[in-house]
């Protein structure tokens, strides 16, 4: 649950997911579920000479098991937060989300809220 | 679940656990990501010749064997000669 | 009693008291990162920054029971997510 929330609070960002079949795709993170299956929009494969099966392909739904690693944008990750609520063994997913998501909100947003 | 609502009665690409890429038209889909196609081909890509496609027409494909669904950009599919291309076949999930 | 060998009472404990340090992880596919564990859940699932990756390519076609690696590549990553079934086992950081 609280990888999921992590996963949710970084949508619109960019993200490289690599597949156990060694294809690593970069796109904006558009959903996830609990399955961590993931939706990806704007995609791009590296090594497009190697692999040109998706070159027509803008966005896409891949399946949560043949995930092997996601690279995550480090600067939208609270490191603290995550270790707090990995110790809790959180599952209050709403508390996590609605943390990291007011963090990741860019500072005219916050102004706008807290006069 | 992360939907694929959006896909219907779109051109898509599914990459499977083999490495089989099919395309076609995603008539439909299930609680458990089965996905129908209709027109469908299976592309198949080799370092000899350029992409063979081979028609399957309606195509049930199970959820289980799907790793990857791409809606197809009909604009970029159309300057793209598959005859042109040389390819590996995609290699298949290692677990 | 030694005080930090008292609150592992479970495999997953000794995972907890790794948090924010360096961790060694062994991977399938021949892989391995070393990084600072941040997040982790009960399918072994990871959160890991500052990662080093190393893919350790073996000769598939060696005889011998054990193959040797006759080659490895090593790349960097900032924040990595792992995927849990691919974890093979989780080293705590050795306390030097």
């Amino acid at each position: 649950m609280l990888i999921f929330s992590v996963f949710k609070t970084l949508t619109d960002q960019q993200v490289t997911v690599e597949l156990k079949n060694d294809l690593s795709i970069t796109g904006t993170l558009k959903s996830v579920d609990q399955f961590l299956n993931i939706r990806l929009d704007n995609i791009k494969v590296s090594d497009e000479a190697r692999h040109p099966h998706m070159i027509a392909v803008k966005n896409c739904f891949i399946r949560g098991s043949v995930v092997r690693y996601v690279q995550l944008p480090a600067d939208h990750v609270d490191t603290q937060l995550l270790e707090d609520a990995t110790r809790r063994g959180d599952n209050s997913t709403k508390a996590i989300v609605l943390t990291l998501t007011i963090k990741n909100r860019n500072a005219e947003t916050l102004k706008f809220h807290y006069g | 679940m992360s939907s694929l609502q959006g896909y219907v009665d779109r051109r898509v690409l599914l990459v499977l656990q083999d490495g089989r890429a099919i395309v076609g038209k995603m008539a439909g889909y299930d609680q458990k990501s089965n996905v129908v196609l209709s027109e469908s081909k299976e592309r198949v890509y080799s370092m000899e010749e350029g992409v063979e496609e081979i028609p399957l027409g309606l195509y049930l494909v199970k959820g289980d064997m799907i790793i990857l669904i791409g809606e197809i950009d009909e604009e970029i599919e159309q300057s793209v000669d598959l005859s042109t291309i040389r390819a590996e076949p995609m290699p298949p999930i290692r677990y | 009693m030694d005080p930090s060998s008292s609150s592992i009472q479970e495999p997953f404990d000794l995972i907890r008291l790794s948090l924010s340090e360096r961790v060694y992880i062994k991977l399938r596919g021949d892989r391995e990162v070393t990084g600072v564990l941040h997040a982790y859940d009960g399918h072994m699932n990871l959160i890991l920054s500052d990662v080093e990756e190393t893919i350790l390519i073996v000769d598939p076609d060696s005889a011998t029971e054990a193959p040797v690696p006759v080659n490895v590549a090593k790349r960097k990553m900032d924040m990595l997510f792992v995927r849990g079934d691919g974890v093979i086992l989780v080293s705590p950081p050795s306390r030097a």
